[in-house]
């Protein structure tokens, strides 16, 4: 039997931490790891809890980040549940294996410290590993502090394994800024924590000798089709189930998590949408542009998988002049979330001013004076009626201004 | 003679491969396939014939379609090696008790390793047209080959 | 023999006393699979089967085996069985091991006793080159399951790409014999080493010609606690080029030339040849079995021949001292 942990009321977690706890408090039957910056102290944490009798399951450190999804698939498809961590390389080590899982409908929980992407190597915090998994077919959360990385956790477990749903969920957090800042946490008791995520019900039991199955069959082309319309339907039919288990952690904790957060949006004109601990910055930096007289709001796409497409919709059409802020590095072309974005704003009627920032990429610090700066430009648009910048921006980037295309609007 | 639905599953080799075209509806969840239909606790200790096969177990679908020969088994020159169910790379041979009693001619591909593998002289086992009848094929059995001075 | 290292069995182990014995067994790998008339994976698979009675959860990578025998909406496995994709089958299949010790000591399994045996199935292109770190993974982590490669010498599955198995002088897709070349010059990766060099308790060399050496290695590794790995040759018709009805005949060729000497390696020390041939062939009479050694009859590549030879039997030389000197 796990030996009982004590919490306080009121813990002080960094993000890394926090998770770990998560897992602890879950009970996880097979966490599956491999080490790697700025995720290592997750599965660090989680030996020291086995090394010390506070868990019942087994910690199995593997060879590499596609042997530990590999791992996770085959614990999960053994009927039980699974769980571990990664970042950025690693990542993308095991980008194969998170495309495997979801066809499969393992509700695996996978914690994703998010980490630049290579060349150059960088081990400090952006969204690049994140964007590459958008369409990997796992439900995808956004942590934006040490509290959301242990709530979101929580709540991803119960998401997952809903039999309507059997799907895997990714919970975000930014590495370092996230990861390895010490903040205020109020965890649940651990007896609390399992409860709201409940027993583990098996699905297609690998161990039902009773009733063999066969995992991973083979799909041509009078068959994928109609499995992956499955899936995605499946996706986006969780979007209920996540709004259920939000609210039922409400009522747990006090805690409100929505698929959009919107701060201050009642009567935004000017919108700053970001994720990460960007939303925190911007959030601090609205308040202050409000004093001035600039009304200024925040949205955060809490549950960017499946994408709240009516929600963002929603959430912005009142605005004038938004600017969605991209964390990862673009590659040719306007950042993923503006793109997302922007593609839901047009089918309103009002069609707010959209621009696209590059920012923060491999950890540069993303200040509320940058962010005071971003919204005065939105402003900017929206006193003029359209675009007077370029459409996309690179923001606190050394050397000439860097920006590609202009509006044909106005 | 061997009864060319020999100990047959009722549902053996009914379906061609590639199965009715269902919509994304009614396929499976993450296309797991099930072997068996109810209870298959001890499947190891059942023939084939006892088992319940569901839909989706390739038993119940036909490869015949493949032969252009196919093997012949007689039962009268036979000595029950197992040989060819050793070998038998499609599970066509059919043994019960130690004892051949011919071949599953929903899954035989016509391979002819079983010919190749028969001991007896002449063999028990041989290659004929996909379209011969057994009767036929069992009455121009070979005589015992003579070993050449 | 110092068995002290290999635990009782508790398998539900099967009677290989005799064929007929055996052949009492029910098979639990079944028909209409889209494997190659005449493949020996589909031999061995069914070998494997039949070894025991107790329920089996096997994985496969990538390869023949898999994409032939669970193709949507069809499935051949009458046991649980678990493809994810090319490296990882010693993975996930141990990994579902490592589950079920989990829910046995929490008693979450629907029958705690029901014993059962983990095997993954490779061919050589997935067990010596693309799994090749999952591999050494999972038998460094001393996991308890058996790892079988079904080694044809080439990534069959794809129309024949040479692997690291493949052998000196044999001609594949992408080292193809020509005028210029002679088709592989690497040397053929000795995996069965390497996978005693982890530390496995048991690891072997198997043949499905030798049905009985084969079912008892089979056997050995299930009952045996650790991790297991037996390479096995699986001669294949389409790829060697060579008439399908003829796969025992070649596996009697590459048993009986010592290319493939069966023997077998106990705790990573104790060899015992399992096999030896009554009359030894030349290399000659193997290689001018096949297509895909065909060019090496040329009168220019007489020298690959030789080099092959060389190699029988200097490995046949090796096998015999170690298994003498007993180390």
């Amino acid at each position: 039997m796990a030996v009982k942990y004590d919490l306080n009321e009121r813990e002080v977690w960094d993000g890394n931490f926090a998770a770990s706890q998560a897992l602890r408090q879950a009970q996880v039957d097979v966490v599956v790891a491999y080490p790697i910056t700025p995720s290592t102290p997750i599965v660090e944490n989680y030996g020291a809890y086995v090394a010390n009798g506070y868990i019942d399951g087994e910690f199995v450190m593997v060879e590499s980040e596609h042997a530990a999804m590999s791992g996770c698939i085959g614990a999960s498809a053994a009927g039980g549940r699974v769980s571990t961590a990664t970042s950025s390389q690693g990542f993308a080590l095991m980008v194969e294996v998170l495309y495997q899982a979801s066809g499969m409908r393992l509700p695996i929980v996978l914690n994703v410290v998010n980490r630049a992407l290579a060349s150059p190597l960088n081990v400090r915090g952006d969204h690049a590993d994140m964007y590459l998994g958008r369409d990997s077919g796992w439900i995808q959360f956004g942590a934006f502090n040490a509290q959301e990385a242990y709530d979101l956790a929580l709540c991803a477990f119960k998401v997952g394994e809903n039999h309507d749903v059997r799907l895997p969920v990714m919970v975000h957090q930014d590495g370092f800024i996230t990861s390895h800042t010490a903040q205020n946490c109020y965890p649940l008791t651990d007896e609390a924590a399992y409860n709201f995520i409940g027993d583990f019900v098996p699905v297609d039991d690998l161990l039902d000798f009773s009733r063999p199955v066969t995992y991973g069959a083979q799909t041509e082309e009078d068959w994928h089709f109609e499995h992956k319309a499955k899936q995605h339907k499946a996706l986006m039919d969780s979007r209920s189930v996540i709004d259920d288990v939000f609210e039922e952690f409400e009522k747990l904790t006090g805690r409100k998590y929505n698929r959009v957060e919107s701060y201050d949006m009642e009567d935004a004109d000017v919108v700053i949408v970001g994720l990460g601990t960007t939303v925190e910055t911007a959030r601090v930096a609205a308040k202050q542009l409000r004093e001035e007289g600039i009304k200024a709001g925040v949205v955060a796409i809490r549950c960017f998988r499946p994408f709240p497409f009516d929600l963002v919709r929603e959430a912005l059409e009142g605005a004038k002049a938004v600017a969605v802020t991209d964390r990862s590095a673009p590659g040719g072309a306007m950042g993923a979330f503006f793109n997302e974005v922007a593609a839901a704003l047009y089918s309103t009627d009002t069609r707010p001013l959209v621009t696209n920032f590059i920012y923060g990429l491999g950890g540069r610090d993303f200040s509320i004076d940058e962010a005071k700066r971003i919204f005065r430009e939105q402003q900017a648009h929206a006193d003029a009626g359209h675009i007077t910048t370029d459409i996309q921006q690179f923001s606190g980037l050394r050397g000439p201004h860097l920006g590609y295309f202009q509006t044909k609007r106005g | 003679m061997q009864d060319q639905n020999l100990r047959a599953g009722s549902n053996r080799g009914e379906k061609e491969l590639g199965g009715e075209l269902v919509g994304w509806d009614e396929v499976t969840q993450g296309i797991i396939l099930t072997s068996f239909d109810g209870d298959a606790s001890g499947i190891a200790h059942m023939k084939a014939e006892e088992r319940n096969y569901s839909g989706f177990n390739s038993y119940t679908a036909s490869v015949a379609a493949w032969r252009v020969r196919k093997p012949v088994f007689n039962i009268d020159v036979c000595i029950d090696c197992q040989n060819c169910w050793v070998w038998c790379p499609d599970s066509s041979i059919i043994s019960r008790d130690k004892q051949m009693l011919g071949i599953d001619y929903d899954h035989c591909k016509g391979c002819e390793v079983c010919v190749e593998v028969c001991p007896t002289n002449p063999k028990s086992l041989l290659m004929f047209g996909e379209n011969e009848d057994l009767e036929t094929a069992l009455s121009q059995w070979p005589e015992k080959k003579k070993k050449e001075k | 023999m110092d068995t002290s290292k290999r635990k009782e069995a508790k398998m539900a182990i099967t009677s290989i006393k005799n064929l007929k014995e055996f052949s009492t067994n029910n098979d639990r790998f079944e028909g209409a699979h889209t494997l190659c008339p005449g493949c020996a994976h589909s031999m061995i698979v069914r070998e494997l089967m039949n070894c025991t009675d107790d329920n089996l959860v096997i994985s496969s990578n990538t390869g023949c085996l898999e994409v032939s025998t669970a193709v949507y909406p069809f499935t051949s496995w009458d046991t649980s069985w678990i493809h994810i994709g090319f490296e990882n089958a010693a993975t996930s299949v141990t990994a579902a091991q490592v589950m079920h010790q989990v829910r046995k000591k929490k008693g979450t399994l629907k029958d705690s006793d029901a014993p059962v045996k983990f095997v993954a199935f490779g061919g050589d292109g997935s067990t010596f080159d693309i799994g090749f770190q999952w591999l050494s993974g999972a038998m460094e982590r001393g996991h308890d399951f058996t790892y079988i490669c079904l080694d044809n010498e080439n990534y069959a599955n794809t129309g024949g790409q040479r692997s690291s198995a493949t052998p000196i002088g044999a001609t594949t897709s992408t080292a193809q014999a020509g005028t210029h070349s002679y088709g592989k010059k690497e040397k053929k990766k000795d995996i069965v080493s390497i996978m005693a060099a982890h530390g496995s308790p048991y690891v072997a060399q198997l043949a499905p010609n030798k049905w009985k050496s084969m079912a008892k290695g089979f056997q050995k590794a299930l009952e045996t606690e650790g991790p297991c790995f037996i390479n096995t040759v699986s001669p294949c018709c389409t790829e060697w080029k060579f008439d399908p009805k003829d796969t025992i005949n070649i596996t009697d060729l590459a048993t009986d030339t010592l290319m493939f000497p069966i023997y077998e390696i106990i705790d990573s020390h104790e060899l015992n040849i399992l096999y030896r041939p009554k009359n030894l062939l030349k290399v000659e009479d193997y290689l001018g079995a096949q297509g895909r050694y065909k060019h090496l009859f040329k009168p220019e590549n007489k020298h690959v021949i030789e080099q092959i030879q060389d190699g029988i039997d200097k490995n046949w030389e090796m096998l015999q001292r170690r298994e003498e000197a007993r180390i």
